[in-house]
């Protein structure tokens, strides 16, 4: 890599390409060393708006959420320090031999250092009906298109901005999707199931991923009617095991979302708009069902976009192929973060490649979290480096992700390798400190159901539905590798009706009565019985109650219930 | 003659008489709890025995001064005092007047406290002064200057609590540390409306069973998170107050990006306290106007401590409850002075009336009180941790004065304490027992207690109460002001040092005014009328129960959000018996159990440390209840019993702080200190936990 020049050196040009989150991150970290002088900065965002936080889409789209709740950067801000921020400008293609990015507007920006922080896209399905809309893959951006007028009347959505017409065009295929139709990735999609919902309308999820899921229970939430259209069993079948599953349908049915699971969406049906446009009718199945709606979203899962990599002649694999420094296979002054970057290590895939068969780890995981720790270490080290300061250590690699749904009332997380079933025997070759081991419980009846799959103590996987402590315990245990306790049984406990965990008998004898003094059950019994039986007299004896005073109730009912257990003897012949 | 005094332990400063029984015990007196707002008449098992210390056969009733074989013998006043002024005289000759050190305590009165700033920078010339309270109160101090330009523990009295719908108390063990407090949360309990954050379901958090509040059962040290996750559900549900935070605050803009980054469940993923619980918590804050935010020291007590205690002030601010009647956000005080001891001087970068000795303006004011030029007033010093690693270092502290502390008990690290104070060519230790620091003295003088001697102290809530003398100190025993005034005069100092707690309150009421503390309007008389004085306290006044009520500290009259982030989360795994540490009380000791240890019903109740270890845990490591463990990282070694629980998190073990020797908890604890209030790390500490027993068997 050509090391930046230290001291009275021009400052180093960092382009950004992509204002998602994550790129938002990476300019909040550069800003101290783009005010002081070392670095030089230039923002290309593709959407009008200010960044985002696309994980919270779901809520703004419902109405859960106001639209400052998704805000990140203060971009004024960053604009005053100095970074060039250009909204609404989509980069159309890298020239690496030059170190420029050109711009879909023309012209062309010169780089030291390019980061791609392009995100993803929304998986468009194969269905009969959106063949043009399904993009292809490495398709360029057009400038041609870009420039030309909104593209996409999505349906009774307000109006949209140029810039977000220019970021639809980042992902649409020959044609735009039919009115009442959507994905949910930007603003612009969020405005048209913003008014569906308001309207009141009939919403049909297509997927029921992690996304789709918590889009249906905050539509059902928001009093809308809703229905999640899956293929397979069970809903977020990539997080969830059958149990756990199994338990979300009916969680997610009781919350007032009608649930379709083996079904294979086949073909979109369309019928005429009040303006006489085609638009969203039904979703029709392989099995003939026909799932009616007023608007359609598609929730089946993103793919990196990586067709300005492509087309520089970048490494692509799922995702821009960066090594552990984020730094592209290809080429050294180029770097991927968040969505779009697939951080594997060159030596491992070059095989791979050669082959023209890329698989490998390091696919990117659609979690903002490893995304926003890569925009923070790049910053960190760029600035480090501008200023001839000691590097920051390598980021270790991403433990599995841990995913949980956001919605009120519904508690689902799950974390790790949750693929093994209760009996399954392991291959042979584990000592037996170290073997595998699972733990299950379900109470369907209630709502509650929970897999832990550890080694050594220390959680591989997990699974927990309506156990809200457990599953919060075990996401805390799972992140920093810590061991369970050993007594699993535990973990189920923080989550009983009645606690305290121990359930422990207020009038036991050794149970504190004043806390002030420190005074317990049968102290008080005894001095009771020493006295004349009062209150005064306990307190006088023992102190018990000349703090705050808030015991002398207690004390009053132990010396009551003290003077009935002493009656009884003498009750007893008449009592047989 | 009885007199009408407060209790000699924490900050709650309870009302009790103090009447002398000079026939049958001579040298004590009979204790009986007062009618007072904040104590009702009521004391803790603390208080009622507070008097076995008057007349304990431990006692230190004559100076002490080393012998070469390392015995102490008994000596008279003057040739103690004269030790003393010599060798820190030669020792500022030889080695400059930062060589000489003054380590003070947040429980020494308000005279004393003064006394010592003053002694500090005008007899000794040094800018090495600082105290315990920086263990204490630090963070929360830093915290509230900067968010209301000021800092007073509770900005309103106590009883205001009464009448609270909600109160979220975050990292502080009321029921444990100052009882007759938990009668001021009995309003919320009855309206469900207590909330408590704890690593363990403490004897607070238990005061929210049956359905008098809810516990939040966070990991330690993730108070941080939390606090931002709340304030991120409060902006996001629409329950922020924006008309407060246009009119009052500046830099909510930030902060409510910033806590944009924090839903619900990426906060669950670093507490462990489930989205749902944050909710119905913020929901609750958020449902009228009766809601109060208290932070104690599980809050403040890290290296993040005064960021973490912002954020309890954000959240409250955002919530708009900070200089309304009805709500507010506080912070509870832990030492019986903690309130008085930080603002008159004791502090390393503080003159009186919490005046900033770097501030010129400031310094020209004290001076002229203290009749000397500005320019000898020395300029900031260290914070403790600092102070205590300079002692034997090269160019470092050679000569320490400590007063009402025992840092080797008390400070972080103390085996590095230990190993420091013993490197010097003085030690002198002012005490009425013979602690484990006083052990290691060169000197010891005998001092006062608290119901042998006049003075002020201020409580929790800024109201400056009175102490007042009930009997006569032992015969060879001295105030700490008379010991300042003989050593001030040996060592030719500049100023006058009366040893008349009136005459010196008078004068410390002089060198406030003006000052964020002004206590200009006091005196003893005043206040032996029984007047309810809350400072600040122009004359002329009627003092200021509520702060803020107008505005706050800062010249535009507003208060600073300032936006803080925890650092990234990097928490090693926690396996093979690491677990995390937290440190606190216990209901029958206080601080170092330098005074409660010598209390025989006390320490029979408690006589020793015990770590407390979850059941399941203690399982996995073959741990039976009341065995003997070992707890230990690179700084050392804890050996005490254990004592099971489930009401403690399974990953975190908590050990009282008040022991010493093997079972000194902070045997453990890091010297790390937070950048902005150099308030150690005590409460997220990394140790190794096995039977003892195992031990011996491995070696």
């Amino acid at each position: 890599m050509r090391e930046h020049e230290g001291a009275g050196a021009p400052p180093m040009h960092v382009v950004l390409v992509g204002f998602g989150p994550v790129g938002a991150r990476f300019v909040e970290e550069l800003l101290d060393a783009v005010r002081s002088g070392v670095v030089r900065l230039t923002v290309l965002g593709a959407e009008a708006h200010d960044p985002y936080n696309r994980v919270l889409l779901a809520e703004y789209a419902v109405g859960r959420a106001e639209r400052e709740r998704l805000d990140l950067l203060d971009t004024a801000a960053a604009v005053r320090a100095g970074v060039d921020v250009r909204l609404g400008e989509i980069a159309a293609a890298i020239d690496r031999e030059r170190q420029e990015v050109r711009l879909a507007s023309g012209g062309s920006v010169r780089y030291d250092r390019l980061v791609l922080a392009t995100g993803a896209r929304a998986n468009v399905p194969t269905l009969v009906g959106l063949e043009g809309a399904r993009r292809e893959r490495g398709a360029a951006p057009d400038r041609g298109r870009v420039t030309g007028a909104g593209s996409a009347d999505t349906g009774g959505g307000p109006d949209i901005s140029r810039g977000a017409a220019a970021a639809a065009v980042l992902d649409s295929g020959r044609s735009p999707l039919p009115p009442g139709v959507v994905v949910l990735r930007d603003l612009a999609d969020a405005e048209v199931v913003r008014s569906a919902i308001h309207d009141s309308r009939r919403v049909v999820v297509l997927g029921a991923g992690v996304l789709g899921m918590e889009l249906a229970l905050a539509v059902a939430e928001q009093g809308a009617e809703v229905v999640v259209v899956h293929h397979g069993d069970i809903p977020m079948a990539r997080n969830l095991d059958r149990g756990g599953g199994r338990l979300l349908s009916r969680a997610a049915r009781s919350a007032g979302v009608a649930v379709v699971a083996h079904a294979r969406a086949e073909t979109l049906l369309l019928r005429d708009g009040r303006k006489g446009e085609r638009r969203f009718d039904a979703l029709g199945c392989a099995d003939g069902k026909v799932i009616p709606g007023d608007l359609l979203v598609l929730s089946c899962g993103v793919g990196a976009r990586t067709e300005l990599a492509e087309g520089a002649g970048l490494a692509v694999a799922a995702g821009i192929l960066v090594d552990e420094e984020l730094r592209s296979w290809t080429d050294p002054d180029v770097f991927a973060i968040g969505d779009c970057a697939q951080v594997a290590d060159p030596a491992a895939g070059a095989d791979g490649v050669r082959s023209g068969v890329i698989r490998m780890p390091g696919a990117p995981s659609g979690l903002i979290g490893p995304g926003w720790r890569q925009a923070d270490w790049l910053a960190r080290t760029f600035a480090s480096e501008a200023t001839a300061l000691e590097r920051p250590p390598l980021l270790p690699p991403e433990r599995p992700a841990v995913v949980m749904l956001k919605a009120e009332g519904v508690d689902v997380v799950s974390g790790g390798d949750i693929s093994a079933e209760l009996w399954d025997e392991e291959p042979a070759g584990h000592a037996d400190s170290c073997r595998r081991e699972i733990t299950q419980w379900a109470d369907p009846a209630r709502g509650s159901y929970l897999k832990l799959i550890t080694r050594g103590g220390v959680v591989e996987g997990f699974v927990s539905v309506g156990l809200a402590r457990a599953g919060a315990e075990l996401t805390l245990l799972f992140e920093r590798g810590s061991e369970v306790p050993s007594d699993r049984s535990v973990l189920l406990r923080l989550d009983a009706a009645g606690e305290p965990v121990t359930a422990s008998d207020p009038l036991a004898p050794d149970a504190t009565v004043c806390w002030c003094n420190g005074v317990s059950v049968q102290s008080v019994v005894d001095a009771g019985a020493a006295g004349d039986g009062s209150v005064a007299c306990v307190s006088a004896a023992t102190r018990a109650g000349t703090g705050c005073g808030g015991c002398k109730g207690r004390i009053a009912e132990i010396l009551a219930s003290a003077a009935l257990v002493a009656a009884r003897p003498l009750a007893a012949p008449f009592a047989g | 003659m009885p007199a009408d005094t407060h209790c000699p332990y924490c900050a709650l400063q309870c009302a009790m008489t103090l009447t002398p029984e000079p026939i049958t015990r001579p040298g004590s007196a009979s204790v009986a709890g007062r009618d007072f707002p904040t104590n009702r008449g009521g004391l803790c098992k603390k208080g009622w025995t507070s008097v076995e210390l008057l007349d304990s056969p431990e006692r230190i009733t004559r100076p002490l001064v080393r012998q070469g074989d390392g015995t102490f013998a008994e000596v008279s006043w003057p040739d103690a005092l004269d030790l003393v002024a010599t060798t820190v005289a030669s020792s500022r000759a030889r080695f400059g007047a930062d060589s000489v050190a003054v380590f003070g305590g947040g429980g020494l009165t308000n005279e004393k406290a003064y006394q010592l700033g003053k002694f500090a920078r005008l007899a000794l010339g040094t800018s090495r002064i600082d105290y315990n309270g920086r263990f204490c109160m630090s963070s929360a101090a830093a915290a509230g200057n900067r968010a209301f330009g000021i800092d007073r523990g509770l900005p309103f009295p106590v009883e205001d609590l009464d009448q609270a719908d909600t109160i979220l108390l975050l990292g502080s063990n009321v029921a444990a540390t100052m009882p007759p407090f938990i009668g001021h949360l009995a309003g919320a309990r009855e309206r469900g409306g207590l909330v408590v954050v704890d690593p363990r379901r403490s004897a607070t958090a238990k005061l929210t069973d049956d359905g008098a509040g809810i516990h939040l059962q966070a990991a330690p040290g993730s108070d941080l998170v939390l606090l931002l996750g709340l304030t991120h559900i409060v902006f996001a549900k629409g329950l922020a107050d924006l008309d407060y935070l246009a009119s009052r605050t500046t830099g909510a803009d930030a902060l409510r990006r910033s806590t944009n980054a924090w839903w619900p469940e990426r906060v669950q993923a670093r507490t462990g306290v489930p989205a749902g619980q944050l909710r119905a918590v913020a929901r609750r804050l958020a449902r009228g106007r009766g809601s109060y935010i208290l932070t104690g020291r599980g809050v403040e007590q890290h290296v993040d401590g005064t960021d973490t205690a912002t954020a309890a002030i954000n959240l409250a601010l955002v919530l708009g409850l900070v200089g309304r009647r009805g709500s507010g956000y506080g912070t509870m005080t832990g030492q019986g002075n903690g309130q008085g001891g930080r603002e008159h001087g004791q502090k390393c970068d503080q003159l009186p009336g919490y005046r900033k000795i770097s501030d010129p303006d400031a310094r020209e004011h004290v001076a002229r009180v203290w009749g000397v030029d500005p320019s000898v007033i020395p300029g900031p010093g260290l914070p403790a941790v600092e102070l205590l690693n300079e002692l034997g270092e090269l160019g470092g502290v050679r000569c320490l004065l400590v007063h009402g502390s025992n840092v080797v008990v008390s400070a972080p690290d103390v085996e590095h304490v230990r190993r420091g104070l013993a490197t010097l060519d003085l030690l002198v230790v002012c005490d009425f027992f013979f602690s484990e620091t006083a052990a290691l003295a060169d000197v010891v003088l005998p001092v006062t207690q608290w119901a042998e001697e006049e003075g002020t102290m201020t409580s929790l809530e800024g109201r400056v109460l009175r102490r007042r003398r009930a009997l006569e100190a032992p015969a060879e025993v001295r105030s700490e002001l008379w010991i300042l005034q003989e050593l001030a005069r040996r060592l030719g100092a500049p100023g006058e040092y009366s040893s008349d707690p009136a005459v010196v309150f008078d004068e410390l009421a002089r060198a406030s005014a003006g000052g964020l503390a002004d206590y200009s309007g006091l005196s003893h008389e005043l206040l032996d009328t029984g007047i309810a004085a809350y400072w600040p306290f122009a004359p002329g006044s009627e003092g200021t129960p509520r702060l803020f009520l107008d505005r706050f500290a800062h010249p535009d009259g507003l208060a600073r959000i300032v936006d803080v982030a925890p650092a990234p989360s990097e928490e090693a795994p926690q396996q093979g018996g690491v677990l995390t540490l937290i440190t606190g009380r216990l209901l029958e000791h206080y601080q170092s159990g330098a005074q409660t240890r010598r209390v025989p019903e006390l320490a029979r109740a408690q006589p020793e440390a015990r770590v407390q270890i979850h059941p399941a845990t203690a399982a996995g490591l073959g741990i039976v209840d009341g065995e003997v463990v070992e707890l230990s990282n690179v700084r050392g070694t804890v050996r005490c019993r254990a004592e099971l629980t489930a009401d403690i998190r399974h990953d975190t073990v908590f050990l009282p702080f008040h022991f010493a020797g093997v079972e000194c908890a902070n045997i453990l604890t890091e010297r790390a200190t937070d950048p902005v209030s150099g308030m150690p790390e005590f409460k997220r500490t990394r140790v190794r936990l096995v039977a003892s027993e195992r031990v011996v068997a491995d070696a």
